[in-house]
């Protein structure tokens, strides 16, 4: 291999990208047009790459079912949970919209007020599901605590709220 | 709740997935807070972290995690993440782009302890190409067939055996399309340094084709 070419092959995987400047891309493209070591080389470059792409593809595919562990049953073995935490949330939101029919017409509550009781809502009772999942594990138990004041603290308005203010006594 | 997104956001619902609608969830929620006159907050990390799930299951697939191992990943970021949203409720709050750096980075730290027990990319060619005809029904010769099984199976093993500190950098940036300033802040490397690594990742699979006879 000539000495030129390895100073080739340090643009090459730019070249391969597109990422060159004009210049420097005429220049490879002169060098390829000549030298068949390198010509084999980008050609190794383009085809491996597309080939990691389809093995990346497949195992993508692999991937999309699961879930984040506070949705999923089968690993954590306690599909409660996942159930007790859209309780809530249909409970929430049920009194949300409630609220939101019956109260009277001087009431200002918007649609934004709603949008954001329901996000604390869910938020809360997402918190409050893997606060319950982490409970099984002993080490966890500060964590957990702490992690039942924080929903106290942060979402005081919500069932998650007074769930967990039951658990912290 | 979604078709008061895409009205706003004035794009057809056909052109959206639910990659994106994840993603203008929580800035339509921020904006709403927002409009009703509250703090302009930020989403916190639970919130990011579900909305870029499909990021970080793009990352795990890209290092070659079995099934069941991603399930452990992203197992371990989400109680990560549950630690940390608990620990930064005590501090200054990130900035959802902060939030998005700190779940790839725990991601790729994660799937990188697979990659080192070689975990990683252990699903042979021949499975995949067999997987690939059943959900594209190719009609490719057989022979050709083999030419493919064969080159792929070079590839496979080139990434089982890439090292850590380039199989993370080449699966950013060609599998989850970050350019390699962003790559840096995620591994704490300056961006000529993600191009080195990148050149030379991308040199060692080329070269393991050549080597072993690849067609001109």
């Amino acid at each position: 291999m000539e000495k030129f070419c390895e100073d080739i092959e340090q643009m090459l995987v730019d070249y391969a990208d597109g990422k060159l400047s004009p210049s420097d891309s005429s220049m490879v493209a002169e060098h390829l047009a000549t030298c068949e070591h390198c010509r084999m080389l980008l050609n190794g470059l383009q085809k491996s790459l597309e080939l990691a792409g389809v093995i990346w593809a497949d195992s993508l595919a692999e991937t999309e079912h699961i879930l984040i562990p506070a949705a999923k049953t089968k690993k954590i073995r306690r599909p409660r949970y996942a159930a007790i935490a859209a309780s809530f949330l249909l409970v929430a939101t049920a009194s949300v919209v409630w609220h939101t029919l019956t109260r009277p017409r001087e009431s200002k509550l918007t649609f934004a007020d709603i949008e954001r009781k329901i996000s604390e809502s869910g938020g809360a009772a997402q918190l409050l599901a893997a606060a319950e999942l982490l409970s099984d594990n002993p080490e966890a138990e500060n964590i957990v605590k702490q992690q039942y004041q924080y929903i106290v603290e942060t979402y005081p308005q919500t069932s998650s709220a007074i769930k967990a203010k039951s658990k912290m006594q | 709740m979604s078709s008061s997104i895409i009205l706003i956001d004035g794009r057809t619902p056909r052109r959206i997935g639910c990659r994106q609608v994840d993603e203008i969830s929580v800035d339509f929620a921020v904006e709403l807070n927002h409009a009703a006159g509250e703090r302009l907050s930020e989403p916190s990390l639970m919130d990011v972290l579900s909305a870029e799930l499909w990021r970080l299951r793009r990352i795990i697939a890209g290092m070659g995690l079995s099934a069941s191992d991603s399930e452990d990943v992203l197992q371990d970021v989400s109680i990560q993440a549950l630690k940390q949203s608990r620990n930064g409720s005590q501090t200054a709050l990130p900035s959802r782009e902060d939030n998005v750096k700190w779940l790839i980075k725990v991601t790729v730290n994660r799937c990188l302890m697979e990659h080192r027990r070689r975990r990683t990319f252990r699903r042979y060619a021949s499975e995949i190409l067999k997987r690939r005809l059943e959900t594209k029904k190719a009609s490719k010769p057989a022979d050709e067939k083999a030419i493919v099984a064969e080159e792929l199976e070079i590839v496979r093993e080139s990434l089982q055996k890439l090292d850590d500190s380039l199989l993370s950098p080449i699966v950013l940036r060609y599998f989850c399309d970050l350019n390699s300033k962003e790559i840096g802040e995620i591994l704490a490397l300056s961006p000529s340094a993600v191009r080195s690594r990148l050149r030379e990742a991308r040199m060692i699979l080329a070269k393991g084709l050549l080597e072993r006879g690849l067609e001109p």
